[in-house]
């Protein structure tokens, strides 16, 4: 019994790994960032909060933000801002959005975190909204 | 519990199998070779002509071919004119000239070390294949003549102010096409800055959306540079120096042999490109005298980055109480004084000037005899006229400046500005050994003395193509005050009146309309009888 656990849990430790590996994701920060200034800039703008740079932040200060994963004071998630759902309840009115309709919430993710990352104002590229 | 498991691992090796043979391998679908898995590029680079020496390994004629281009040379002959152009040579009324402030403006060279006359242009290894093709949007220039600095470097030397160094080999793993941030990389801070030097050229371009330019609209169409700049042979079609002013070819068809300019609007549009909308004959008439980018450029400088529009280099050289230069900024942040530049005049969302323009541009060069009692000087006088068959009226930036010359020889002057010799402009503010130095090695003959001149540079309008819907109304141009107001040697009703003529008009309409009348009169009694 606890053989068949064993190798069932390392034959499918195994599969993940290699699914992992297979879908090792080279993120495109260009891509981030016409989705960071169009889809994220846009809506905070609108709003009292106002637009965010990059810049604004240090490379730790977003990659802690990026995983706390909390919106708006813990209101709700970063990541769902990300969806493929969030992007089909924005797409009608969001050229971003609708452009990258179909992309995986994870690679998208990656992409505007690259791209924080580099725009940061310790990252390579200090980047502003506009 | 044993089932359960054997069951849950048949599931996923069940799931595995079906997805790896349904699924195609991941890979890469925007380029054919992943530079990340090529030996050459996996080692440690300590300087960017390492680097090029590994990319010709594969591309083997590249350097050959950058070494043909203006890109690389910096010069060109204007079959024409007979002028000698290019950055090499030509004197604007931002910076001035390249002359010996080659190790700033060699950060924008394709190559590597441009500081003087020394540099080998036929060095392979001296081109920098990473300023075109670097996609990870780190690679950096300094201004020692283009070196990228590999290590922590001081710049520019006793600033305090330190460059971070960059990794070249991962640079050069992420090598791809040309990007509109590779271009705008030098295309965009032209002239010293963002967006100075063009007007339609900054970089709200990089990333653009569709009211800054159509074409470019990074959520649309998301064109680069080279979708209408080709570059066949690394050389980029569309110059500036010896500009198309008139396309009378048709759109470029694939497979068929055209010489044309491609980055023209009608190498795509042909010459009757309104399809629709309430009168398309006689918009596409109007293409007969106007460019497209008269109506479809309604301003430039849209894109929330300002451009300079005035450059007064006489009152440079002020300093504080204390004998520091000076910098001031307007109330938006931009510098409006810079003791080391004098006074500017910036603008955003700037409606252009319009003039007749059919390509030919002459420059005041080095040498040619200049004389401020002759009014403004140009820069570079554009051809063009209403009579001549080959001209549309174009709309242009006009950058107005004050700069200096040398009023005995009668010449416009290149300044050595840059650098941290005792004779450079912006180290010791002295215009006399600035000029001197810099006409010494132009090889020019310099008298001593110094005065200032009024100057006017001409810039066609070409890029932020505006949203149809935002294009210029006929009511802007068909009306009296209107911005074709000083447009000369052609008749645009609203804007023209002539009494003979408006006389015959209103006879002929009059007439018309009596002849009209009087048949149906004729008709409605003749019906009666």
């Amino acid at each position: 019994m606890k053989v068949h656990r064993l190798v069932s849990t390392l034959i499918a430790c195994g599969l993940l790994c290699a699914s992992t590996l297979a879908s090792a994701y080279d993120a495109d920060w260009k891509r981030g960032r016409i989705y960071y200034r169009s889809v994220c800039t846009s809506c905070h703008a609108a709003q009292a909060i106002g637009a965010i740079n990059p810049s604004s932040m240090s490379k730790a200060e977003w990659n802690a933000y990026l995983q706390k994963d909390k919106h708006a004071k813990g209101k709700d998630s970063v990541k769902q801002y990300f969806s493929k759902s969030y992007r089909a309840s924005i797409r009608s009115q969001n050229k971003a959005a609708d452009k990258f309709a179909d992309l995986p919430d994870d690679e998208l993710f990656e992409d505007v975190k690259l791209f924080l990352l580099k725009g940061a104002k310790d990252g390579d590229a200090p980047a502003s909204c506009g | 519990m044993k089932i359960s498991h054997l069951g849950l691992l048949a599931g996923l090796l069940f799931a595995g199998i079906v997805h790896a043979a349904d699924a195609p391998a991941p890979t890469k679908l925007n380029t054919t070779a992943d530079h990340s898995k090529f030996k050459e590029l996996q080692r440690e680079f300590g300087s960017g002509s390492e680097v090029t020496k590994a990319c010709l390994t594969c591309h083997t004629e590249a350097a050959l071919q950058i070494h043909r281009t203006k890109h690389w040379t910096w010069e060109l002959l204007n079959p024409a004119t007979q002028q000698r152009l290019g950055k090499k040579n030509v004197i604007n009324n931002y910076c001035l000239s390249a002359g010996t402030n080659l190790g700033s403006c060699a950060t924008c060279h394709v190559g590597y070390g441009w500081t003087d006359a020394s540099f080998d242009f036929k060095s392979q290894e001296n081109v920098d294949c990473l300023i075109c093709h670097d996609t990870s949007g780190n690679y950096k220039k300094l201004p020692n003549g283009g070196l990228p600095p590999v290590k922590d470097t001081e710049s520019p030397p006793g600033s305090g102010k330190i460059v971070k160094a960059i990794d070249l080999a991962k640079i050069a793993q992420k090598v791809g096409k040309t990007s509109r941030d590779t271009c705008g990389a030098c295309h965009f801070f032209g002239g010293g800055g963002d967006g100075v030097k063009h007007g339609e050229m900054d970089s709200s371009l990089a990333s653009p959306d569709k009211e800054v330019d159509v074409h470019m609209d990074a959520t649309g169409l998301d064109f680069t540079c080279s979708t209408c700049h080709k570059a066949p042979a690394h050389d980029v079609a569309g110059s500036r120096y010896i500009p198309t002013g008139k396309d009378t070819e048709g759109a470029h068809i694939r497979g068929k042999v055209d010489n044309s300019n491609p980055a023209t609007c009608q190498s795509c549009h042909g010459q009757a490109p309104h399809k629709a909308g309430a009168q398309p004959a006689k918009l596409n008439q109007h293409a007969d005298k106007v460019a497209c980018q008269t109506c479809h450029i309604p301003q430039f400088a849209r894109g929330g980055v300002a451009t300079k529009m005035n450059w007064d280099w006489s009152t440079a050289g002020k300093l504080s109480p204390e004998g520091k230069p000076l910098l001031n900024k307007d109330a938006k942040g931009h510098v409006i004084y810079d003791s080391r530049k004098g006074d500017f005049v910036v603008a955003e969302n700037v409606t252009p000037e319009y003039a007749w323009f059919n390509g030919e541009v002459t420059y005041t060069l080095l040498g040619d005899k200049v004389d401020k009692a002759d009014g403004i000087t140009l820069i570079n006088a554009l051809g063009g006229s209403a009579a001549d068959g080959r001209s549309l009226i174009w709309p242009m930036k006009v950058m107005r400046g004050t700069q200096p010359y040398d009023p005995v020889n009668k010449t416009l002057v290149m300044p050595h500005l840059s650098g941290n010799d005792d004779t450079a402009y912006w180290t010791n503010f002295n215009w006399e050994k600035a000029i001197a130095t810099g006409m010494k090695a132009a090889n020019a003959p310099f008298s001593g003395q110094v005065d200032f001149l009024k100057t006017e540079m001409y810039w066609p309008i070409t890029h932020m193509v505006a949203p149809k819907e935002k294009a210029v109304g006929c009511n802007e141009c068909h009306t009296r005050g209107g911005r074709l107001d000083k447009i000369e040697g052609i008749y645009i009703p609203g804007r023209d009146a002539h009494q003979l003529l408006d006389l015959i008009g209103w006879l002929a309409a009059g007439g018309t309309l009596a002849g009209v009348m009087l048949h149906a009169l004729v008709r409605i009694v003749r019906r009666k009888n």
